[in-house]
């Protein structure tokens, strides 16, 4: 501001007539004399001048949040004091800066810092009753003590420190033994104002056990004499030990879920892979039975939570009218069942419970009791008893159907095997040497699954090759095979009609 | 205030090493004044004969006299003066002359702090092997001719762990003319395995010797300080050096000044050109490093290179060749260390390891504190060494601990009272200042 003259200040030196606009040093004289409203910046201000629009009532001031309030905010006073420390013996005065409102009199802070331990002392009566040692005088002990004592029970210092004249050579554990020995003495011979288990607790934290604490430290001094060489066979060793652990691991848990996936739950092995409540899971996982338990479920429950029929009220009546209607009821289910929704079950049509083979081998099926001459979509009544019937024909069908792909298999089976050893006949006979090399070795250690592909691929291409070989029922049965989708197609279809 | 644990009482703290004497109020963090610890004074009974008697042996052959001046400061040996002699106080850490002492800590604090010494309490420092009858002659001069309230000395291997933040440490101090090994365990000294050699000048001694001597890489170098050149020419490098020589200087320089010029000119060499290589000797290591610059007072300049690591390497290894051809060779670092370990309490050694500090301006040396933590780390599992970047913060490392420990509240009972000093004697010393 101070630099540059502006245009009014040059005009004025050149008395020439003031411009119509007035420049900035006009301006701020203006300003200054008109008060300038708040909530309108100094630069805006005298941009637009004295002529503020009301806008600047608007304008209101931002609301900053309040500073805070640190430590009352006035000024402190220090003030330089002198002090005595009340850990020193002599009148020592020290000064140092305080605050003034501070008591001049009060104890100096630090001097609560300044404690000692609990000193342990004997008499000379003391001595020769308890404390007799024939490896250490009276003077010898009392100069320990005052080391001890000295420097805090801080033994290491203790131990650099002692130079008793005319004295053996003591290694720590020496001084550590002497003095903890002597202080157990004086504690349990001294009468206890506290309860024997703080005496005993106390005796128990003056324990040491020399011996011990030699041979942890002869231990500890050989751990760090190890040359280079040891310390790397070591690391070696180490190294292989958690090599063999993971290898060993990991061999356990693939021969565990070979097992697993062979004998299944008579593997007596827990976490099986497969979910055994899987309506569609593997068959070949399932026995038979478990699978016409699967297929027809118990009857659900006509009964409602609302109304539980109390089925011993039945009148004669209500029977009859239930046997005209074909209309069974089953119990409520058992109080303690969870009354949960999944738990409810709603009246229902028997037809609804009509059960159909499984998709897997509905086809195969359908075809077996259509062979009987029975047709599957049509249940005119689906009574009590046709139903039962109706589940006892499926299931057997199914059952057979199963029976049927088993003895195919162990059939294909074993033609492969003939097979393969009238060809390793007719090889050993040729090239001997090879029986006992590769030849022989790799056909039985072929994996179980790689072994049960290969005869599923080999049935396939044998039923193939000669399907006139097999007999009539399972030449249809497998004929099937081709048309298995839109046959199940056509299966979930009459479902829904149905 | 309490919960921080200071509380200052405007005390002074003065730290004196072989090379620099370090004063300052107790609570900074860093010394106020620091002053060289050798000091020139010019024998009163100027002779030729004279000066030419003690030609020979250097140094303090010749004690300066009670009238004598002494020039001291900055302005002190460094500035040239017909006849004057230098002398230093201090021999392998200790102080071995009293009678400039009271001179330098004038000096110190009354000409560069300009404070008045009987108005605080004073903390001074001494080397962990001080005899008995020097810490109670420094508690005499500071209470009878200083004058002070208060006296403590501490020692400056604890000091280093304090300033590191430590109570227990293993402190590694390399000085101007020592190097120690001291542990401290609690904030004492285990005195049995303290070790220290004066292998600071072997190394100097070392560097000169390669300096002086020709070799195929430089002629024989000339040491003259700036102080005896009136004027040269610049050269191209390993040209020989055009310079006119002061001859009337020349003729009245002392040998004790010449000597502290040229040592003067070989620490310089060392801190600009000298180091050590990280990963032990290795000859192709050397060569492959970068050659350095560098320029002479006279003007010679040349490059060095691999014979600029044999320099530091004097720090950890001794050639076969010359621990023959000398049995008192001082130990190196790895040995001071290992020395200092196998004395302590095997407890101990896992803690000191963790806890090492380097400390003192010769650890300074280019490539030292990594050379050192790759020799530690090989030989023992769990090493970790404290070295404070900061350059003053590790040359002045005792002076900064014994700011910090004057500066405690916890401390002000251990001081040492006038009072005190009158009633017992100096008997207080050795029982207070444990």
């Amino acid at each position: 501001m101070a630099g540059g003259a502006s245009a009014a200040d040059v005009r004025s030196i050149l008395s020439l007539p003031a411009s119509s606009t007035p420049g900035p040093s006009q301006s701020k004289k203006s300003a200054t004399s008109t008060k300038k409203p708040e909530g309108i910046s100094r630069e805006l201000y005298s941009l637009i001048g004295a002529s503020a629009p009301t806008l600047a009532a608007q304008v209101a001031k931002p609301r900053l949040k309040q500073k805070p309030n640190l430590g009352g905010g006035g000024k402190v006073k220090w003030q330089w004091r002198n002090f005595k420390n009340g850990a020193r013996t002599d009148g020592l005065e020290l000064g140092h800066w305080v605050k003034a409102h501070t008591d001049p009199d009060a104890e100096y802070p630090f001097a609560k810092y300044n404690v000692k331990g609990t000193e342990y002392t004997y008499s000379q009566d003391d001595y020769t009753r308890l404390l007799e040692d024939p490896a250490w005088s009276k003077e010898e002990t009392d100069y320990l003590f005052s080391l001890v004592q000295e420097f805090d029970s801080r033994f290491y210092i203790v131990a650099d420190r002692y130079e008793y004249p005319g004295g053996t050579e003591r290694s720590m554990e020496d001084l550590k033994d002497r003095y903890y020995s002597v202080c157990r003495k004086l504690i349990r011979n001294r009468p206890w104002a506290g309860d024997e288990a703080s005496k005993s607790q106390l005796i128990s934290s003056f324990q040491f056990d020399k011996d011990r604490e030699v041979t942890r430290k002869k231990y500890l001094s050989s751990l760090e004499d190890r040359t280079p060489e040891q310390l790397a066979e070591e690391e070696a060793l180490y190294v292989e030990l958690k090599r063999l652990e993971q290898t060993e691991r990991r061999f356990k848990k693939e021969r565990d879920e070979l097992l697993r996936t062979l004998a299944g739950v008579d593997s007596g092995l827990p976490d099986l892979p497969f979910d055994e409540d899987g309506p569609l899971g593997d068959p070949k996982k399932r026995k038979n039975g478990r699978l016409a338990e699967l297929e027809s479920p118990a009857t659900p429950s006509s009964a409602t939570f609302a109304a539980p029929p109390p089925r011993r009220a039945q009148s004669a009546r209500s029977i009859a009218y239930d046997a005209l209607h074909l209309i069974s009821r089953t119990d409520p289910p058992p109080a303690s069942a969870s009354t949960t929704k999944a738990s409810h079950q709603a009246a229902t049509l028997r037809s609804f419970k009509i059960a159909y083979p499984k998709s897997a081998v509905a086809a195969k099926v359908t075809q077996v009791v259509a062979e009987l001459g029975v047709s599957l979509n049509r249940l005119v009544v689906p009574s009590r008893d046709t139903l039962a019937q109706h589940e006892a024909l499926l299931e057997a069908a199914s059952a057979l159907v199963e029976t049927k792909k088993v003895v195919d298999r162990v059939d294909q089976d074993i033609r492969v095997a003939r097979a393969r050893l009238g060809l390793r006949e007719s090889e050993g006979a040729e090239t001997p040497m090879e029986v006992d090399g590769e030849g022989g070795g790799s056909a039985p250690a072929v994996l179980p699954e790689e072994s049960r592909a290969q005869s599923v691929v080999s049935t396939r291409s044998a039923r193939s090759r000669k399907p006139t070989g097999a007999s009539r029922r399972s030449g249809s049965v497998s004929s099937v095979d081709a048309s298995v989708t839109s046959t199940t197609r056509a299966g979930t279809k009459r479902q829904k009609l149905s | 205030m309490v919960q921080y644990g200071g509380d200052e009482v405007s005390a002074l703290v003065i730290d004196i090493g072989a090379s620099t004497l370090r004063a300052g109020y107790a609570g900074d963090d860093a010394p106020k004044a620091i002053i060289p610890t050798t000091y020139g004074f010019i024998p009163q009974s100027t002779g030729a004969d004279v000066t030419m008697a003690d030609a020979g042996p250097e140094g303090e052959t010749e004690p300066p006299k009670a009238e004598s001046t002494l020039y001291i400061g900055q302005h002190g040996p460094s500035v040239w003066r017909a006849d004057m002699q230098i002398g230093n106080p201090v021999v392998d850490g200790m102080i071995n002359d009293f009678k400039p002492i009271p001179s330098l800590i004038t000096h110190a604090l009354r000409d560069v702090m300009r404070c008045n010494p009987e108005e605080h309490p004073v903390l001074l420092t001494e080397p962990a092997w001080n005899s008995v009858a020097n810490r109670e002659r420094m508690a005499e001069i500071m209470f009878e001719e200083f004058n002070v309230p208060a006296f403590y000395i501490a020692n400056t291997g604890v000091l280093n762990a304090f300033a590191a933040g430590k109570g227990s440490a293993l402190v590694i101090d390399i000085g101007n003319s020592t190097a120690s090994v001291t542990p401290v365990v609690d904030g004492f000294v285990l005195r049995k395995g303290l070790v220290y050699s004066a292998l600071p000048q072997l190394v100097q001694a070392h560097a000169k010797h390669t300096l002086v001597m020709p070799s195929h890489n430089h002629p024989q170098i000339q040491l003259l300080p700036h102080q005896l050149i009136s004027n040269k020419t610049p050269v191209e490098p390993g040209q020989a050096p055009r310079f006119t020589i002061r001859e009337d200087r020349l003729a009245r320089t002392s040998p004790s000044l010449m000597t502290y010029y040229e040592s003067r000119e070989v620490d310089e060499w060392g801190q600009s050109v000298a180091g050590v290589l990280d990963q032990g000797w290795n000859d192709q290591a050397a060569a492959a490093r970068h050659a350095r610059h560098y320029e002479f007072p006279t003007g010679f300049n040349t490059l060095f290179g691999p014979e600029r690591y044999q320099v530091g390497e004097l720090f950890f290894t001794h050639s076969r060749e010359l621990a023959a051809s000398n049995p008192h060779l001082p130990r190196t670092i790895p040995t001071l260390i290992s020395q200092a370990l196998a004395a302590c309490d095997p407890d101990m050694r896992q803690v000191l390891m963790g806890n090492v500090v380097l400390s003192g301006g010769g650890s300074l040396f280019a490539g030292l504190a990594e050379r050192l933590n790759n020799e530690l780390s090989r030989n023992f599992p769990h090493v970790k060494i404290h070295a404070p970047g900061n350059p003053v913060e590790r040359r002045y490392g005792g002076w900064l601990g014994g700011s910090i420990l004057a500066s405690l509240g916890t401390f002000h009972q251990l001081w040492i009272s006038k009072e005190e000093w009158n009633e017992h004697g100096k008997a207080i010393v050795g029982q207070r200042c444990k």
